[in-house]
């Protein structure tokens, strides 16, 4: 008991001092910062944006895209409309093509194809029977 | 060990699904353009300094890492990385635990394009390549980490530390294919104060951040310096040296970032409300205040950081009256 009295103190200071210190800490966690993290995703959307963008103002996918009957308004107007989760994930799939090659140019306007198809028709009414299941 | 896909919704995945349609089919191979190309011509090069871990059972996860972490500087054996990498369960590592392990040990790891240049490129820079290999074929899937340390184009030769083979040398279209099939996934492993040669801007910053959030603030700060001798204007590097500095408590250095960003681009919101808590922090509250109305003036109320910015003028305002109360 005399042991534990003796240590009693030292150690109350101990937290004591540990509380405090923390006190002191905390404000600079609740600092109103802007993360880099939030930064680097903006620049990515932008970048992914313009690197779209820069695709549809090529010649040779815009002569493509009105073969298929799609003014490069519509396919722009298509891009604006997609949610920054989306850009990434089109630009990324865009920048996993292997650069050069005749085929490459063909791919880039599927996408842009996909792209409407799926924006008039809606991906839901792709499979109507999964909807008739529910009713 | 399957690839991990990027996110994706609806769509993507019905287009990704027409994409890998369309790239097996018409995807030629790499190999033939770059050996046709005056590239093709360049000396072989071989990274003998690369270290090498022969493979145990199943573990070609943690012997590839522990091969490109040491060559970069580490002491870590594969038997110190597997309980970090190697699930028993899949009998294999999975791409983001890698990268994660990486970062654990203050390393940057980079994604390279998917390109067979690209990784010759970076060999040739001296940096050897961990690439994720299909060895089998799609439908029977055989997994394998390994790094590229040489290649001899003349000769059509990869050389790879694999496996158990420390000098496993492979023709480049077979070498191709096998990668191909692991989605042309491979990365460089380099300290912060050093850049793979194919280093981009956005994507480099994309690899450096994760490291914020294990708080290697030292490592983050010397790996945007280092972004900034390659990319000088790069705003989001500034930004990213500036937070890294304030939270080394670098108050100082983290305002000369911030005020750096403000005079490129006096347009960039976030760097006032940076700058705003910064000067708040070092009791220069009139300063602050102009910063942080500065960050406001700059936002619509729709943008996702304006409550943020409101935030920071908010508690300037409350440091402000703390510091003077009201006199009758």
């Amino acid at each position: 008991m005399e042991y534990l009295r003796r240590i009693a103190k030292p150690i109350s200071h101990f937290v004591i001092f540990s509380f405090l210190w923390l006190g002191l800490q905390l404000p600079a966690a609740h600092a109103s910062i802007v993360g880099t993290e939030t930064l680097v995703s903006a620049a990515q959307v932008q970048q992914d944006r313009v690197q779209i963008m820069n695709l549809l103002d090529r010649k040779d996918i815009q002569e493509q895209l009105i073969s298929h009957g799609v003014t490069v308004e519509q396919a722009k107007a298509r891009v604006d409309s997609l949610s920054d989760t989306e850009t990434h994930a089109l630009a990324d799939q865009l920048n996993s093509l292997p650069a050069g090659g005749d085929s490459i140019l063909g791919v880039i306007v599927l996408i842009f194809l996909v792209l409407l198809v799926t924006d008039i028709l809606g991906l839901t009414d792709v499979f109507p029977f999964v909807k008739k299941h529910r009713r | 060990m399957k690839p991990v896909q990027p996110p994706g919704i609806g769509w993507v995945v019905l287009l990704m699904t027409l994409l890998a349609v369309a790239g097996c089919a018409t995807q030629p191979l790499q190999s033939y353009q770059l050996l046709k190309s005056p590239a093709a011509q360049q000396p072989p090069v071989e990274l003998i300094a690369v270290p090498f871990f022969p493979q145990e059972e199943f573990q070609c996860g943690p012997a590839a890492l522990a091969t490109v972490l040491n060559w970069s500087g580490t002491q870590l054996t594969p038997e110190n990385l597997a309980p970090q990498v190697y699930l028993p369960g899949r009998q294999g590592s999975l791409q983001i635990e890698l990268l994660a392990a990486t970062r654990r040990h203050g390393r940057i790891p980079y994604g390279l394009r998917p390109e067979l240049e690209t990784l010759i490129n970076e060999v040739r820079a001296g940096h050897p390549v961990l690439v994720l290999q299909n060895l089998g074929l799609s439908w029977y899937q055989k997994w394998h980490y390994a790094v590229v340390v040489g290649f001899d184009l003349q000769q059509d030769q990869i050389i790879l530390r694999s496996g158990r083979e420390q000098r496993h040398v492979v023709p480049i279209k077979l070498f191709e294919r096998t990668w191909r099939r692991g989605d042309y996934w491979a990365i460089t492993v380099t300290t912060p104060d050093h850049l793979p040669v194919s280093a981009e801007e956005i994507p480099y910053l994309n690899a450096v951040v994760p490291l914020e959030r294990l708080q290697r603030w030292q490592d983050t700060a010397t790996a945007y310096t280092t972004a900034l001798t390659q990319w000088p204007d790069s705003i989001t590097a500034r930004m990213g040296l500036g937070n890294s500095r304030y939270a080394l408590h670098d108050l100082r250095g983290a305002e000369a970032a911030y005020r750096h960003v403000t005079q490129q681009d006096p347009g960039f919101a976030p760097a006032y409300n940076n700058l705003a808590q910064t000067l708040a922090d070092q009791g220069q509250l009139h300063a602050a205040e102009n910063a942080a109305r500065q960050a406001i003036h700059l936002t619509t109320p729709s943008n996702a950081l304006f409550t943020i910015y409101q935030e920071t003028l908010q508690q300037i305002i409350a440091q402000q009256a703390m510091r003077t109360p009201e006199t009758p």
